[in-house]
């Protein structure tokens, strides 16, 4: 056939769908992915209509295509790989999409699995986790995708009671492969009392154009204990469009810990379910945006159960003409009496072509709940500068101290001094250098 | 030794304003190596604004006079050429700035001042070393070093703070704003006595004050009045406990004339 493709990119994207689509799988997971699709094709993609995307244009994705596993990496082609992150972890490389481990370096307790080994291992546990996403309607396009799509993924089973340590994942696009949107899904499955820290570094080396769609789920058992590191300083063509469910149960913890230094656009979208008792979310990250780049945090942690207590505490840098958006919801829901919630969003502009969007949004229906939301955008103070400079530092060396500082305060609460160490220093390489734009 | 050796700073008919209201209105005053100098004076007259005209802060404009720093003229000056050429300004309100750690602050600044005068910078191990000797010669504990710059200080521990900078950065001329404002009798002694060991005769300062207390722990050589914007009176370290007794209303009355020759010119 010699249809001309379609100007606009869900057409586009509708249509390469079909070809697409992964024919392996349990019935149930062919259907969903038909269903999924077909969401997709009815809805599209988000555009400046739909409140959730309001602020994030997707023109960039516009020259990037769906494809296949077959166009997605080319194995065992030396590359070179950045520093990993943190010490003493066990390392996943995902290489364009296709993860890859050594089988030796998983500790007791700890199972990894590709995606599709995982279904079959633990079809049980992922079916109402897959059946669980939504995905109607425009604002929930990448994640229709991702089901439609995603054969690439990961499963990280670690067993009641057990301290799996460090997982790092190590993200990493290469260059030369064609422009396309890679599809990702990750499951996080910690029974009761078990323990994870997840670090993900998404670094590629070379300048890439391309974009990755990465959906993760996590189920937290009673007094599970997840701690989440993410760390992206893509290069400047990258989209990376990431989003973590977690369902979480009584007594179990979240913790995050968000970096985003890097790529053309990426959005983050965190969504916590406090589902049992004293479960709590403590969510924190920092940007840094230069140029035309655009970043967007979207958090929602619902409150489901009594005495539960969750934090968003987000830091911007914004310099060039970049765009940042928060978007913080805390929902305390009938019964979720004794809740703590507390929302803090705070951004620095360096230039006056640079924006930001924030809207921290708290919805209140129990009692004696205990909240705290503020949010902020302003220069750096002239006091302190001044201050700085009396000392002997000059004015783009103060201006540069406290800029980071600001977003110290994130980093200085990642736990492990060496990683938190090697994030500032990325943080602190990742701020602009003047105010020009 | 001849006078332009000793001469620190030498400050002839300075006018400045402040969001164009006129503060200073012809202010001179010498002040030599190895001297301290009071400067009193009623609120309003100026006391704060010479202390940020000399340190070099935006939005205090200078109209009219001249500044001399060590026969240079201070005034096109960038604040921190101005640090790092010896100038030190001990804040009244010293800045919180969170996030940024006290210790890596001041390393930053002495190897900023070092860098400018051509020595080698120091690595974390010198500086530390440094850091413990003045700790001790000052008698102040090092908690201070492990937070933020100023951040959640009661106000005896900045204005400690200010003057562990001052002992750290070696500053040629120091100038003390209102150094004693809201310490308790204990923290004035402790900060006093922190200035008292900095004395040299290689080192002028300059302690702005509204109150005499402070010059009965810190004895200056020369005592100023300032008012509305010049130096009114001047004299030894008499004057001012003559002002403690009478209070400025006197002074404003014409009961003193500035005394002839006590300004070390």
């Amino acid at each position: 056939m010699n249809t001309p493709a379609p100007a606009n990119l869900a057409d586009r994207w509708s249509d390469a769908l079909a070809a697409l689509q992964p024919a392996s799988g349990p019935a149930w997971l062919q259907a969903l992915r038909q269903s999924a699709a077909g969401h997709f094709r009815s809805s599209g993609l988000p555009h400046r209509k739909v409140e959730a995307w309001k602020y994030t244009p997707l023109r960039v994705l516009d020259d990037l295509a769906l494809a296949t596993d077959a166009a997605q990496g080319e194995a065992g082609r030396a590359i070179a790989m950045p520093a990993p992150l943190c010490d003493r972890a066990a390392i996943v490389d995902i290489l364009d999409g296709v993860p890859a481990w050594s089988a030796a370096a998983i500790p007791d307790g700890v199972t990894l699995m590709s995606l599709a080994e995982g279904i079959g291992h633990f079809e049980e546990r992922l079916r109402p986790m897959f059946e669980a996403i939504e995905l109607d309607g425009p604002s929930r396009a990448f994640a229709a995708l991702n089901t439609a799509l995603a054969q690439q993924g990961l499963l990280v089973h670690v067993a009641a009671g057990r301290e799996a340590g460090r997982l790092l994942l190590r993200w990493v696009s290469l260059p030369g492969t064609a422009a396309v949107m890679k599809q990702f899904r990750l499951f996080v499955l910690l029974d009761h009392g078990a323990r994870l820290d997840l670090v993900e570094q998404y670094q590629s080396m070379a300048a890439v154009t391309g974009g990755l769609n990465v959906l993760c789920q996590a189920e937290l058992g009673d007094g599970a204990v997840f701690g989440h590191v993410r760390v992206q300083a893509e290069s400047d063509q990258e989209v990376l469009l990431t989003s973590t469910m977690l369902e979480q149960a009584a007594d179990s913890s979240y913790v995050y810990r968000g970096f985003d230094l890097g790529a053309s656009l990426a959005r983050h979208e965190i969504t916590v379910r406090l589902a049992g008792p004293g479960a709590t979310a403590d969510i924190a990250g920092a940007f840094v945006l230069d140029g035309k780049r655009h970043l967007d945090n979207h958090v929602s942690v619902e409150h489901l159960a009594a005495g539960c207590r969750s934090e968003q505490f987000f830091r911007g840098v914004l310099g060039g003409r970049s765009r940042g958006v928060f978007n913080g919801r805390a929902l305390i829901q009938p019964g979720a009496d004794g809740s703590i919630v507390r929302q803090s969003n705070a951004n620095l502009l360096l230039s006056p072509l640079a924006e930001m969007d924030t809207k921290p949004e708290l919805e209140i229906y129990a009692d004696e709940v205990e909240a705290s939301h503020g949010a902020t955008v302003g220069q750096l103070d002239e006091a302190a500068i001044f201050y700085l400079r009396s000392r002997g530092l000059d004015e783009a060396a103060a201006r540069r101290m406290l800029t980071t500082a600001f977003c110290h305060a994130v980093t200085d609460r990642v736990s492990g001094r060496g990683l938190a160490e090697r994030i500032a220093e990325l943080l602190d390489a990742a701020m602009p250098t003047d105010t020009d734009v | 030794m001849k006078e332009s050796e000793q001469t620190m700073l030498e400050i002839r008919n300075l006018h400045a304003t402040v969001g164009g209201k006129a503060i200073l209105k012809g202010l001179d005053l010498t002040v030599n190596a190895g001297e301290v100098h009071a400067i009193m004076g009623p609120n309003g007259a100026g006391k704060s604004t010479l202390g940020y005209v000399l340190a070099g802060r935006e939005g205090y404009e200078v109209t009219a006079g001249e500044v001399l720093f060590k026969g240079r003229n201070l005034l096109e000056l960038e604040p921190e050429e101005r640090a790092c050429e010896g100038v030190f300004l001990a804040f009244q309100y010293p800045v919180e700035i969170p996030g940024v750690n006290n210790t890596y602050f001041l390393r930053a600044a002495l190897n900023a001042q070092r860098k400018h005068r051509g020595e080698p910078e120091l690595d974390s191990m010198q500086f530390l070393k440094l850091v413990r000797e003045k700790l001790e010669i000052l008698h102040i504990s090092d908690d201070l070093m492990h937070r933020a710059v100023n951040e959640g200080f009661s106000g005896g521990e900045k204005k400690r703070n200010e003057i562990f900078q001052m002992a750290m950065l070696e500053p040629a001329l120091a100038v003390l704003d209102e150094t004693d404002s809201g310490l308790d009798i204990d923290a004035l002694r402790l900060v006093a006595d922190g200035v008292n060991r900095q004395r040299s005769p290689e080192r002028a300062m300059i302690v702005v004050t509204h109150y005499q207390r402070l010059l009965e722990h810190i004895v200056p050589d020369f005592v100023h009045v300032l008012a509305d914007g010049k130096i009114v009176a001047s004299g030894d370290a008499e004057l001012a406990l003559k002002l403690e007794e009478q209070g400025y209303t006197w002074l404003e009355q014409g009961g003193i004339k500035p005394l002839a020759g006590a300004n070390p010119a």
